[in-house]
């Protein structure tokens, strides 16, 4: 396997729990609410993944992992759809809350040290066939499941969104929460559900983290990933499919980190590790404007 | 008689010390528009959205179909088959026209189904609406008709229109109440809300007149006379105009030379060539069907907009009343005070080396209360909470305050009654009196013709002066000319 084909294959694998987490605040902020929350539901669900994958193997991990990241979004949602609190502030209280939550049972059930943590982790199922493609193939078809469950739903986010009367009065509370109501949508619940999905996603997302790309966990090991989540949400133009495109640039960009830290040994790494924010600032600055956020975005 | 398909009897509702309806009688029969008419503040808006279910009431029985029924919301009013349009658009603007009414019949938007669906409902109403375009990007007229469209997708069989051609130029307003009257004749009965006179005595087949919370009078629409119903409305017999005050026409203050600006994005035809120019005292009026490039023309001349080529020279101060009060003309969460602040800028008395006297501001904002006749509780309140007429009146003090010698207006009077009206126009004319030159359109070419001293007719963003004393036969015309039609499709 060559250096390209190495450096794919770790962008995808590092673009999974960035597309997973992306994807879920697509459908949170397609229906008007913006959950700062999925970087302590990301980090909930890497905890659930550990915990779920040492009593009973990854899949366990994974269901455990994906209700973790569904309590800590209706955590969330109860604060800021229900009793419509400020979204920023309450998402950022909620990631707070499950950094301190993740870390104390972390302590608790693997001791104050909890050095060498070796979890079972998710296998590489080699797609027949498609994993054979040159340069390609081995990156998108040689993953773990995770993975391909990530492919396949960003295609039912977009039937969710564009096919379903749901997703339409979905897209219309995040526009114009008022008139989607004078139509008959139920916007409150809409918004509470959208925003369960998007955290059942990154919940998902911290099981990938935790269960395909590193093999164990340390506190605070979401490092950012949520918020980078929100950046590429911003970049996709809030459109599932090029949500993923925003994700696996993203993906690419972490993926390059690695490789400049291990052939550029001179150069503190701190600074390749600076490299995925500094990318999710100059996102941020130049994206705003040119794309359209939904209208009610962020109005409680 | 035929039977009553909605009757709404004895209708009693109060906000706070108010009492918005105080037994309020209304009945709509089958197949018949009946105009809801009265004046600003008169109950007509609550009475039909008590019967739309936005809206409990306090007291009094609805009955639909004979049957008495409780109207709970929004969602039991359509399952009775009744639709409505409100006084402002409620689509979405980013939503095609086939996705809106999708939302709002709670039909499954998926793609070629719901296209051919949308075409059918559009043909069977008669009222054609391409089902792809986006809703933001239609006319007025236009995007009243998607209002109609969303209504009738749920099968309405009582439609309710909350000052329906408010929103729309007079070229667009004739077509739409001629597509009411093609609605009543598919079986559609109609509530049209309104406090134009002319409007029901057109389409309308009974007139009820509500003042103040009660009916004043109900009948058939042959047998009303417009001084009468006037009376009805208002308590006394309407004030006459006021005699024209004709002031000396001075030095030229707006002189623009070949101009071209852009349209906006979405819409309008921008100006493609304009030379003009307007003296002081003169109260010109700008005659345009919507989108014919007055938008643009009035924003250029305000400072707002650049335009692409060409001059203009404006002696300031410049005052621009933009059509939205809502959106453009003021921010409607501020008081009145920090309004009046901000449309004042830095060379105001209250504004020092960078530094607010806000009790000064404050007092002049009250000083303006008194003499604009504003009726707020004081300037302290939220601009929002106003009445449209009295944040209207605010907004043309705030423009005065500027002793502008060029006042710019674009449909001041949008939403507002009879009496409001009257007095919108009222100060325009002092404004010119006083020395400034006063640039105003209107979509009612009857009204401009009253106002203004002589017509600019703006068509296909080419600029058109009228002789002075043009009737209104050959403005018309001009407006519509042979490239004229753009926007009315």
């Amino acid at each position: 396997m060559d250096l390209l084909e190495t450096f794919l294959t770790a962008a995808v694998r590092v673009a999974t729990p960035l597309l997973l987490a992306a994807l879920g605040e697509t459908i949170a902020e397609r229906a008007g609410v913006i959950n700062l929350g999925i970087e302590g539901a990301m980090l909930a669900g890497a905890l659930g993944a550990a915990l779920g994958a040492t009593a009973g193997g990854p899949l366990l991990g994974v269901a455990a992992a994906t209700a973790a990241g569904l309590c800590i979004s209706l955590l969330f949602a109860v604060v800021a759809v229900r009793f419509r609190a400020n979204q920023i502030i309450t998402g950022t209280a909620v990631t707070l809350a499950a950094v301190g939550l993740t870390g104390a049972i972390y302590r608790d059930a693997y001791g104050a040290e909890g050095v060498g943590l070796s979890l079972p982790t998710l296998g590489i199922l080699p797609v027949p066939g498609l994993s054979r493609i040159p340069v390609l193939g081995e990156a998108l078809f040689a993953q773990s499941a995770l993975t391909y469950a990530a492919y396949l739903l960003v295609a039912c986010c977009w039937w969710l969104l564009y096919r379903t009367s749901w997703g339409l009065g979905l897209r219309a509370a995040g526009e114009a929460a008022e008139h989607a109501r004078a139509s008959g949508v139920a916007v409150a619940r809409v918004r509470m559900i959208a925003v369960l999905i998007g955290g059942a996603l990154a919940g998902l997302a911290g099981a990938s983290l935790v269960l395909a790309q590193v093999g164990t966990f340390a506190e605070k090991m979401t490092a950012g990933r949520g918020f980078i989540a929100i950046a590429i949400v911003v970049l996709g133009g809030w459109h599932p499919v090029r949500v993923a495109l925003a994700a696996l640039f993203f993906g690419a960009a972490m993926a390059l980190q690695f490789l400049f830290q291990s052939f550029l040994l001179g150069v503190p790494y701190q600074l390749f590790l600076m490299l995925p924010y500094l990318l999710t600032l100059l996102v941020l600055a130049g994206a705003w404007g040119r794309t359209r956020a939904p209208g009610d975005l962020g109005r409680s | 008689m035929p039977a009553a398909l909605l009757t709404l009897t004895a209708i009693r509702k109060r906000y706070g010390s108010t009492e918005a309806l105080k037994g309020a009688d209304f009945s709509l029969a089958r197949g018949e528009i009946h105009a809801l008419l009265g004046e600003n503040g008169a109950g007509k808006s609550t009475l039909m959205k008590i019967a739309f279910g936005l809206v409990q009431p306090d007291g009094g029985r609805i009955l639909v179909d004979g049957a008495e029924v409780i109207i709970r919301n929004p969602l039991a009013a359509r399952r009775l088959g009744i639709g409505m349009v409100h006084q402002h658009f409620t689509d979405i603007p980013v939503f095609t026209v086939a996705e809106n009414i999708a939302l709002a019949a709670g039909w499954p938007p998926s793609g070629r189904g719901l296209r051919d669906r949308v075409r059918r409902l559009a043909e069977e109403a008669g009222l054609p609406l391409d089902p792809d375009a986006l809703a933001g990007e239609l006319s007025a007229g236009l995007r009243q008709r998607l209002e109609v469209l969303k209504a009738l997708a749920g099968h309405a069989r009582i439609l309710l229109l909350d000052e329906p051609t408010s929103v729309l130029p007079p070229s667009e307003a004739d077509t739409f109440l001629g597509l009411v009257q093609r609605l009543r004749d598919r079986g559609v009965a109609t509530v049209l809300i309104t406090h134009k006179l002319q409007e029901a005595l057109a389409v309308a087949d009974r007139i009820t007149v509500l003042r103040a919370g009660e009916v004043i009078q109900t009948g058939a629409a042959q047998s009303e006379r417009p001084e009468t119903l006037a009376t009805a409305m208002l308590g006394t017999a309407p004030a006459r105009p006021a005699p024209r005050i004709r002031a000396a026409v001075g030095e030229v203050v707006i002189n623009a030379r070949d101009l071209a600006i852009p349209g906006a994005a979405g819409g309008g035809t921008g100006i493609r060539n304009a030379s003009f120019q307007v003296r002081a005292g003169e109260v010109v009026g700008l005659a345009a069907v919507e989108g014919n490039g007055q938008r643009e023309l009035l924003r250029a001349l305000a400072g707002l907009a650049r335009p692409a080529r060409g001059t203009i020279q404006v002696t300031g101060p410049v005052s621009f009343i933009p059509e939205d009060r809502t959106s453009e003309g003021q921010i409607g969460e501020l008081s009145l005070t920090e309004n009046l602040v901000l449309s004042q800028g830095r060379a105001a008395p209250w504004a020092q080396h960078g530094w607010l006297d806000w009790p000064a501001a404050g007092r002049r904002a009250g000083e303006l209360l008194e003499r604009f006749d504003i009726r707020a509780p004081g300037p302290d309140v939220a601009a929002e909470r106003l009445s449209g007429g009295n944040q209207q009146r605010q907004i043309i003090a705030n423009a005065m305050e500027r002793r502008p010698r060029v006042l710019l207006a674009e449909n001041p009077v949008r939403g507002l009654d009879l009496r409001a009206t009257a007095e919108v126009y009222d100060r325009l004319r002092r404004a010119a009196a006083e020395g400034a030159a006063v640039l105003v359109h209107l979509p009612d070419l009857d009204d401009l013709l009253d106002v203004a001293d002589r017509i600019l007719v703006l068509a296909a963003g080419e600029l058109i002066p009228m002789p002075e004393g043009a009737g209104r036969d050959l403005i018309g015309r001009t407006m519509l000319g042979t490239r004229g039609q753009a926007a009315a499709g």
